[in-house]
């Protein structure tokens, strides 16, 4: 297999260019172009008015987790301690207790995220085998003015509705 | 002295001591609005006193305010405290003081009495403006050997050696424009360029002197340590330079000091290549003699040009969304008609320039107050283009650096002496 070669031409040699100015000033036209094509009309920016006007998530988007249910609300979770495992970086903790609903054998009774120490890998979602934890809620702002307030409960995590319809998470290719 | 002359004296100094400092907001206004605009964006736009943003500049204040109630500290490793507090008072104050030569009028003449209208009206001009940048280095080494620092001493270092690579061209250049204008005394200068070349052209120093222009404007921009000569600060190689030591209001002193000197060499290079105060084909003798038809002409343009400006304003002060009662509408309001009243209020003054034949004084103080904004415009823009130039050119590599100074700018500012006395004698 032939290695695919382009040859760059290098720039800089030519007496005009070693001057500096006469490519100084050519630089500079291009600058003053921008300037004063927004000067004259600021919607031109490409800028986005933040807190106002929110970015589009996509449903490949690792935001927030959330803890999925059946259709009967009972929660998918069936405490294997797979994404427990799995964190890198050691933010989720599981206590596992006996599971009552005869869905399974086991539950968890306390699951909690501590989204300060989150990375947003999503390894957890990846490694679960109910697809019990998603990160489909959209959330990516989560802001409070206490750390314990940042540890996310059960219920907090199943209370949190996902952001997209179920073809749409399915169709983000994952 | 009368009272007059005490009046006037009061005036000048202030009007030395003030604009400087004016001038330090609106070029960092100027540098982060228009750093925003050159890169597509918008730059600072959401502080605001009661809704009011004035554009950006409620951002200045701000900034000034937080750095002010920063802690102030001082690193216990630095030994010389002294030193280390000195150094920025170095820096600002020898920017600000060497605005003190530069005219930025012609010669009042109130009452048969003459007043040269500079801060301090010396003599010596350009030299005390060499003087005076020469000496804001010294502010630059002292922080870098006081922080006891790697960094801060690199910075120190790279400034003193780019000095002194470009304070020879720049005096070289000045040197040919004293071949020129045959004065060191800034007035002079200034009064000179308001002569005629062959009856039409203006004769600035930007078309005497065309290689001195950027000679002196490079090492201009090298003296004040600003891109592509930003060696002392080097945020990329050195993390800060010479002020990475230095907290708060203390490194609020070389921010500001950075801003006068970038104003203060402006005003220079306007003085010395681009007609100082003067009004082209408008000499002061000029403008006193025609004081009325030049009045009419600015009443029927100031109101064309406030037009236009509010009609600038309409447009761009709304929000980009979708937004119900939009407060910036309501903002743009207010400044179109603060922005009429102040036309209406010159129109006026004008208006009593036509009607009623005012004295010779009253005529003189208008043609200075012209030659004053003529002053101001012409540094604004040069600011502008400190700003232009920093937002265009990355920084050059030390080596490229010396080399420019010492291997182009200084044979080139020699032959410019050369060409600039044979042309002065072969005239003469």
């Amino acid at each position: 297999m032939t290695v695919k070669i382009k040859t760059l031409e290098r720039q800089g040699s030519t007496f005009i260019e070693k001057l500096y100015l006469v490519e100084v000033f050519r630089g500079m036209r291009t600058t003053f172009g921008h300037f004063w094509r927004i000067l004259l009309d600021n919607s031109k920016s490409y800028v986005r008015h933040y807190p106002e006007v929110k970015p589009e998530i996509t449903p490949r988007w690792r935001g927030r987790h959330r803890l999925t249910t059946h259709e009967d609300g009972t929660m998918k979770c069936v405490a294997c301690f797979m994404c427990q495992t799995n964190c890198p970086s050691h933010c989720i903790s599981i206590e596992a207790g006996e599971r009552v609903d005869g869905k399974s054998e086991k539950m968890p009774i306390r699951f909690e995220i501590d989204l300060l120490e989150c990375i947003y890998c999503g390894y957890c979602v990846e490694a679960c085998p109910m697809d019990a934890i998603r990160m489909d809620t959209g959330i990516y702002s989560v802001i409070s003015s206490e750390r314990s307030s940042v540890v996310k409960g059960m219920d907090e995590l199943l209370a949190t509705p996902g952001a997209f319809s179920e073809e749409d998470y399915k169709k983000r290719g994952l | 002295m009368s009272q007059l002359d005490i009046l006037m004296v009061v005036l000048r100094v202030a009007f030395g001591a003030f604009i400087p400092i004016c001038f330090i907001a609106i070029g960092v206004w100027m540098e982060r609005r228009g750093a925003g605009f050159i890169q597509d964006r918008l730059g600072p736009n959401r502080c605001n006193i009661f809704g009011f943003r004035a554009g950006g500049l409620v951002q200045n204040l701000a900034d000034g305010v937080k750095l002010i109630f920063k802690e102030d500290m001082i690193a216990g490793h630095i030994q010389h405290k002294f030193y280390f507090v000195l150094a920025p008072v170095l820096v600002f104050f020898t920017a600000l003081v060497s605005f003190a030569v530069i005219p930025f009028a012609d010669t009042l003449i109130l009452g048969g009495k003459s007043y040269i209208m500079q801060t301090v009206p010396l003599d010596i001009g350009i030299l005390w403006f060499l003087a005076c940048t020469g000496f804001a280095v010294y502010g630059i080494i002292l922080a870098g050997w006081s922080s006891h620092n790697k960094y801060g001493i690199l910075g120190g270092l790279r400034s003193a050696a780019q000095v002194i690579a470009y304070e020879i061209p720049m005096g070289l250049a000045i040197v040919s424009l004293l071949v020129v204008y045959g004065t060191v005394n800034l007035s002079e200068i200034a009064r000179f360029q308001g002569q005629l070349l062959f009856g039409f052209i203006p004769m600035w120093g930007v078309i005497l002197q065309p290689l001195g222009v950027v000679i002196f404007i490079v090492a201009a921009f090298a003296e004040t340590n600003r891109t592509p000569f930003d060696f002392a600060e080097g945020e990329s190689e050195i993390v800060a330079g010479f002020h990475i030591e230095y907290s708060s209001m203390k490194f609020g002193m070389f921010f500001l000091g950075e801003y006068v000197a970038m104003f203060v060499s402006s005003a220079i290079i306007v003085t010395l290549f681009f007609g100082g105060y003067q009004i082209p084909w408008l000499a002061t003798e000029t403008m006193v003699a025609y004081a009325q038809p030049i009045a009419i002409v600015l009443m029927l343009l100031l109101p064309v040009i406030t037009y236009y400006f509010t009609n600038w304003i309409r447009k761009n002060n709304v929000s980009h969304y979708n937004r119900q009662n939009d407060p910036l509408v309501r903002e743009a309001n207010v400044y179109i008609k603060i922005c009429w009243i102040l036309a209406a209020a010159v129109e006026l003054i004008l208006l009593t320039l036509v009607v009623i034949n005012p004295s010779a004084d009253g005529v003189r103080i208008f043609v200075v107050l012209l030659q004053m904004a003529s002053f101001l415009l012409k540094a604004t823009i040069m600011c502008f283009v400190y700003v232009w130039v920093r937002w265009t050119l990355p920084r050059f590599r030390y080596d490229q650096l010396q080399k420019l100074g010492w291997q182009i700018l200084l044979p080139m500012s020699l032959v410019n002496i050369f060409i600039t006395s044979a042309v002065v004698v072969a005239l003469s």
